[in-house]
């Protein structure tokens, strides 16, 4: 609409004018929202004007009018009326020019045509500003006099008044449909067709608000949502914001300590006999499942005070279990052994309810679909096939090079299938409109893994580099993340925290790394495990627990370092070991 | 040890490491024949693929003090050859970052 930006000048004009209106008219004038005592109080008019400055603030980018003018506009959204019309008085400088003032009464009283003088008086130098405006007053009052029944004068307000100003002709045409069809024929399925009667006369005062220069008409609550811009700006740029609970306070610029992010070990879980190579957390966050070099899957179950113990121990696999997927709802498990066969376990019961097998191959990557009624497995042929729960091939998608290393996974809308293939790319399936995209590095891919909304991947590379790619739409290259080790073995990388603003990898050094995703600064490696960190997760339930497995055949799970000390009767959970005395903690590095 | 991140090579003429057979080099990579290690004729490599860097240590070899990594195969952990990490004479600048297979060590694949 080609807004009339920043000019002073007029404003500055119409300011003076203001004066002058202020001090001439001894009857009150209309201000929005005017105190009919107000009159009485006219004495003060003859005070000084405070602070003639221009500028404001110490940065010198805040002009003082402005400054004003959205202060008394908060004070009237507050309902200080009182404050706000002394503001104004004693500032000299007014909220509204007393022109727009009359236009917004004109418009709440339903004076059209003196609304639409008013409107040409104001002076905007935009022509097509005012067409617009007057479009949709008239359109107001179209609708108004047809609500009325007075189609007569609504048919010679469309035909004379709106048409000629030749502007939305296609919104014009569908207007005119409301003559022909009453409100009773309103069609629910087409969208565009607003046969609605007359809005609020408020709703018309906010749409014009919408398309007159800012200036001229300041936007609703604009100093409102000047504040929260800060805010938000101030916790995005908070490296350490993990909880909600910390509520904002306008006295002190947000940051949160790195007290928010987990680092120190709550629980060292001993369950499995061998290295441990895998890690997801159920998506509702109450257990967690760990699959290792020992051939078995166990699944833990998080209680109440956040400790983890054993619920099942899940063995058939006859070679490593190197990935697993948890089914949608949660109930079910799909594991898939190293170029072995597929199971599929009930979570709860522990119980093998399917073998997959594919004779003559195996299969090296398994994942859901989220209707939980099929899966996508990655096929050392190279292919990816999609079979339903019962072993039947639905589908199989062969040439794709998917390597033996590798993940899959299947995005949440069911449309979508990402797996790595030809070692340095990753293929972005649609599965019905069989359009692929690639995304390319010149390092080979270890792997991946997927943001919970989907919109972005983080790649783990060969050069020791983790990159976050945005996949929505033109995948780009959006962060890289550094300092962690990978020489030989595949590490695992993921998101997590508080709407998934951190970063964490396992490393060859026996450290978990963690970065703000968001700057790419290393905020934490933490030491304690004594073998390579294969692999991490963050629980998606509590920004505040993170878990990874190690080749020293254990799990940690990590936590903040304030956690009060919880009440832990005699271990009865055997495979946990709980480290219940704070300074047994080894110094952890803080960079 | 966790789980190995094997690379696989592209090209007609691959060497494999001789005891686990998963990929080392290309043929594609060589820049020198005429190298000795200790158990025969050794390559000159500019890459290598599938290997796990030891410690840096000075060595006196036949062309004088350099100092070198050995560097052994990340799947079976046998001893291939090593790295030039340092050269201390002009002549044997060139060499640095690059690497030393035995040909003892490894069988031929494509040729």
């Amino acid at each position: 609409m080609g807004g009339v930006e920043d000019e002073t000048e007029p404003s500055r004009k119409r300011i003076r004018l203001s004066h002058e209106v202020l001090r001439d008219l001894a009857n009150g004038l209309s201000i929005v929202g005017s105190n009919p005592d107000f009159s009485g109080d006219l004495m003060a008019r003859s005070l000084p004007i405070k602070g003639d400055e221009e500028i404001v603030g110490s940065k010198g980018v805040i002009k003082r009018v402005e400054f004003v003018r959205i202060i008394t506009q908060a004070l009237y959204s507050l309902g200080y009326e009182n404050s706000g019309a002394r503001l104004q008085e004693e500032s000299g400088v007014s909220l509204q020019s007393s022109v727009v003032n009359l236009l917004i009464q004109q418009v709440l009283n339903g004076k059209w045509n003196e609304s639409l003088a008013t409107l040409k008086s104001i002076g905007l130098l935009d022509e097509s500003i005012i067409k617009s405006a007057s479009f949709l007053i008239l359109e107001q009052k179209y609708f108004e006099l047809l609500d009325d029944d007075k189609v007569m004068d609504a048919l010679k307000t469309l035909r004379m008044e709106i048409t000629p100003l030749s502007i939305n002709n296609a919104r014009v045409r569908e207007i005119s449909w409301s003559i022909l069809f009453p409100v009773k024929f309103v069609h629910v399925d087409s969208s565009n067709f607003s046969t609605t009667r007359a809005k609020s006369r408020a709703k018309l005062l906010a749409e014009l608000q919408k398309l007159l220069p800012p200036h001229v008409m300041i936007p609703d609550r604009r100093l409102e949502h000047l504040v929260e811009q800060a805010l938000i700006l101030q916790r995005d740029t908070c490296m350490f914001h993990n909880s909600e609970d910390n509520v904002m306070s306008l006295y002190k610029d947000h940051q949160c300590g790195r007290d928010q992010i987990p680092s120190r070990t709550l629980q060292v879980l001993e369950a499995h006999n061998d290295e441990v190579w895998f890690l997801q957390f159920s998506h509702d966050g109450k257990c967690l499942a760990s699959a290792s070099n020992d051939r078995t899957t166990i699944i833990w179950e998080v209680d109440s005070h956040g400790d983890l113990s054993v619920k099942h121990k899940l063995s058939g696999h006859q070679k490593p279990v190197s990935s697993m997927s948890w089914s949608p709802d949660d109930s079910q498990i799909l594991t898939c052994g190293v170029e072995e066969n597929v199971r599929r376990w009930d979570a709860s019961s522990g119980e093998c309810l399917h073998v997959y097998e594919k004779a003559g191959y195996g299969f090296v990557s398994c994942a859901w679909f989220p209707d939980g009624k099929s899966m996508c497995l990655g096929v050392n042929d190279k292919s990816i096939c999609m079979w339903d729960l019962e072993g039947k091939e639905l589908q199989c998608w062969k040439g794709q090079r998917i390597l033996k290393i590798s993940d899959l996974q299947v995005m949440n809308d069911g449309k979508q299938i990402i797996s790595t293939c030809r070692e340095s790319s990753i293929l972005l399936l649609d599965v019905e409109a069989k359009v692929e995209r690639l995304i390319e590095e010149d390092q080979a891919i270890t792997s991946f893994s997927l943001s919970r909304d989907n919109r972005f991947l983080l790649v783990n590379l060969l050069n020791q580099e983790i990159h976050l790619w945005n996949i929505e739409g033109e995948v780009k290259l959006v962060a890289k993340y550094k300092g962690h080790k990978r020489t030989c073995f595949l590490i695992r990388s993921c998101f997590g925290g508080l709407e998934e603003a951190f970063i964490a990898s396992g490393s060859e050094d026996s450290q978990v790394y963690i970065w703000h995703r968001g700057s790419g600064e290393l905020i934490q490696a933490l030491p304690g495990h004594s073998g390579v960190v294969n692999c991490v997760a963050w629980n998606p339930a509590n920004s505040h627990m993170l878990a990874s497995a190690s080749d020293d055949h254990t799990i940690r799970i990590w936590g903040l370092n304030d956690l009060k000390m919880k009440h832990k009767g005699p271990a009865n959970h055997c495979n946990g070991v709980h480290y219940c005395n704070r300074k047994t903690d080894r110094g952890e590095t803080w960079l | 040890m966790g789980r190995l991140y094997i690379q696989n090579l592209a090209g007609e003429k691959i060497f494999k490491c001789k005891f686990c057979k998963v990929d080392s080099a290309s043929h594609n990579d060589i820049i020198s024949k005429d190298f000795r290690g200790r158990f025969g004729r050794a390559y000159l490599f500019r890459n290598v693929v599938n290997i796990s860097l030891g410690p840096s240590e000075d060595r006196h070899l036949t062309s004088g003090l350099h100092t070198v990594n050995d560097i052994y195969c990340s799947s079976c952990q046998q001893i291939m050859g090593w790295r030039y990490e340092k050269a201390y004479e002009e002549s044997e600048k060139y060499k640095e970052g690059l690497y030393i297979l035995e040909k003892e060590r490894m069988l031929k694949d494509g040729w």
